[in-house]
């Protein structure tokens, strides 16, 4: 199956967590990943009980490397605002992060224009 | 005074509003109130959950500010934010990086300057939308900021218009010469005189953005000004009757005068209007004159037409000469300018300014300026009262802090929204998009001789860039998780108001730039001369040559 991470915003400040498998942390690096469907949705419940800690968690699909989420969306909350490098958890640097960065998923662009067909 | 001036009364309120918030976070913190009890609570006070943490939206009335309380939300930015806040299309400014443990005590500075974040979220009527030229150009037929004021102390509260089927926008234009985008809001209002001379507006009802755009048609060409309250009145009672409650998509205001028909929406408003205890709503006189009067008298001074330090500085200094040229509008007064203030230094965010911007420009106001600040729709600053002879030295201290782009509705003044580097709703981002493009276009002279162009950009289907309305519109669009645009043409939310049509299948987003460059270089190869806008020039050939320009080499392919 896919590989999986569990996800949240922190209450008291909003903040982009994950759970490591013993707490929650704010960067995707120290994710716990499942490749399995039943303890990643036990995860899941007990997160969903934590309602003074977290907001609205839930599973996000990673890549086969495990290296980034997948979806664009899940990237940019990894890393923070793409218009202040300087801002969020990207800040922070070093090779895990600049996995993220390099990350793509399925309907990459090939900066080539000709991708685009006119309808007839 | 240049802003209105609150009184005992309204700062009680404020005070209230801001203790009670805070009793709800503390509730909520202790596990006292569940996400769903708090989530509507802290919408009513402007905070939203955003991507990286939580965002506040603070009402900026109508868009107009003095001094002090810009130099608040600087201090703000700086104290409970990451130093910067984020001017938005509906005139009001977002801090991004907000704890919630932060939210009461950041209430209660607003508070201490007459400003708060009530009406800037859920599903009521929000802060109004006026001219930001309001009481400095001469082709107003009245200010909008006593008539947007009289709206806000009406709906504030209201007890029976604060939920509403969706959210509830207004403008307030006092000149032909649009710059709210009226007709794009629930209700447009452009102030008129009658044939006998008599102050009144033009009703526009059922205009909007989102995924269903509608250009909101006149229900009544004029409604005499002092009706104006319960012609309000009556409008929503029609819609908080009729409006649709059971599907979020259809529940705005224009799918039920495009359902009904405009004519037939209009004549069940008059009803409802005849029907209503009209002197019991409206204003009297002497309130309005006394709103009038709140707002203060600026001390103009009789100056000469012509300045000779402006007219020195401008043959001396070609930055200072395009800044004239580009970012100045014509006062009312003689020896008076309204300067415009681009927040969109190519390569920056669209609508963002420092803290020390924040001052920067709260200092100019109070020293140069009247103490009078507005922020616009297109996410840009303006002093409406700056004498030509003090010209020059603003434009120096613009120059200092970065704030004195000379771009105005060019190809570089692009609206954006946060998209998706901070909104939860996002599909798509359109901050980098508008930054590729400034880029692409940041020779001042290529800006120029391009003319009037406005780029408006929205990371997802809600159109809070106000794509559906811009010469050029782009959509941000998800697909299979990545980033795509959808390019549409032919939009304007002046008072020449259209929708954009889409112009072909969406493209990856480092083909955007590159598309809009193809687009001004058909345009300028097509425009009969250089007085026709990129705008005029579609509206007269229509899609074709511009499709042509695009996606050629896809057919080539």
């Amino acid at each position: 199956m896919t590989l999986q991470a569990l996800t949240a915003n922190r209450l008291l400040d909003g903040e982009v967590v994950f759970w490591s498998g013993d707490a929650w942390v704010e960067q995707f690096a120290d994710a716990r990943l499942y490749d399995a469907e039943a303890p990643a949705e036990a995860a899941l419940a007990s997160a969903k009980g934590l309602a003074t800690v977290l907001i609205d968690p839930y599973l996000i699909a990673v890549t086969d490397d495990g290296a980034a989420p997948v979806s664009f969306r899940e990237r940019i909350r990894a890393l923070g605002p793409s218009d202040h490098l300087d801002l969020g958890k990207q800040a922070q640097g070093g090779a895990a992060i600049a996995a993220i960065q390099h990350a793509h998923g399925a309907a990459r662009s090939t900066g080539r224009l000709s991708l685009i067909r006119r309808k007839p | 005074m240049s802003v209105y001036a609150y009184d005992q009364i309204d700062r009680d309120m404020l005070a209230d509003r801001a203790a009670e918030f805070r009793g709800q976070v503390t509730r909520r913190l202790a596990g006292d109130l569940s996400e769903d009890q708090f989530k509507p609570l802290r919408l009513m006070n402007g905070l939203y959950l955003q991507l990286h943490a939580y965002m506040l939206r603070v009402a900026i009335p109508y868009g107009a500010l003095d001094g002090r309380q810009l130099r608040a939300l600087a201090e703000i930015s700086r104290e409970f934010d990451k130093g910067y806040g984020h001017f938005t299309t509906r005139t009001n400014i977002q801090f991004h990086w907000i704890r919630l443990k932060d939210a009461p005590d950041i209430l209660d500075r607003l508070a201490a300057v007459d400003l708060h974040a009530i009406q800037t979220s859920g599903n009521c009527i929000r802060n109004v939308t006026a001219d930001p030229y309001a009481g400095a150009t001469a082709e107003e037929v009245d200010d909008p900021r006593v008539w947007s004021e009289a709206i806000r102390q009406w709906s504030t509260f209201h007890p029976e218009f604060t939920y509403l089927p969706r959210k509830f926008k207004i403008a307030v234009t006092g000149s032909a010469k649009d710059r709210t985008a009226a007709r794009s809001h629930d209700i447009g209002l452009k102030l008129t005189r009658n044939r006998d001379g008599q102050l009144g507006f033009e009703v526009m009802v059922g205009g909007g953005m989102g995924r269903t755009p509608y250009l909101g048609p006149t229900i009544r060409e004029f409604l005499p000004a002092r009706s104006l309250l319960s012609y309000l009145t009556a409008i929503l009672r029609v819609y908080n009757r009729l409006g649709r409650r059971d599907n979020i998509y259809k529940a705005r205001i224009k799918i039920l005068v495009a359902a009904t028909g405009a004519e037939d929406f209009g004549r069940q408003v008059e009803a409802e209007w005849a029907a209503l205890d009209q002197a019991a709503i409206d204003l009297p006189d002497l309130e309005l004159a006394r709103i009038r009067t709140a707002f203060g008298v600026v001390p103009f001074e009789a100056l000469p037409a012509r300045s000779t330090a402006f007219e020195a500085a401008r043959a001396a200094d070609p930055a200072f000469a395009r800044f004239a040229r580009n970012n100045l509008a014509p006062h009312k007064r003689p020896g008076y300018a309204i300067v415009n203030i681009s927040l969109k230094a190519p390569g920056e965010t669209p609508g963002d300014a420092t803290a020390e911007q924040m001052e920067a420009v709260a200092g100019l106001a109070e020293r140069y300026g009247q103490d009078d600040i507005r922020v616009t729709h297109a996410q840009n600053l303006v002093l409406p009262h700056v004498k030509l002879d003090d010209l020059p030295v603003v434009f120096a201290e613009l120059q200092r802090h970065g704030l004195a782009t000379p771009n105005l509705d060019l190809v570089t003044d692009i609206i954006a929204c946060p998209g998706l580097d901070y909104c939860a709703l996002a599909n798509a981002r359109a901050i980098p998009i508008a930054q590729d493009i400034a880029r692409r276009f940041e020779t001042p002279d290529r800006a120029e001789a391009i003319g009037e162009l406005k780029i408006k950009i929205s990371g997802c289907i809600n159109a809070c860039g106000h794509h559906h309305v811009g010469h050029i519109g782009i959509l941000g669009v998800d697909k299979k998780g990545e980033e795509f645009y959808q390019l549409s043409l032919g939009g304007s939310g002046a008072e020449d108001a259209s929708l954009a049509a889409i112009l072909g299948p969406a493209l990856p987003a480092d083909q955007v730039a590159p598309a809009v460059e193809a687009l001004v270089d058909a345009y300028l190869g097509l425009r009969s001369d250089a007085s026709e806008r990129f705008l005029d020039t579609y509206r007269r050939l229509g899609p074709a040559p511009f499709k042509e320009a695009v996606y050629a080499d896809a057919d080539q392919a």
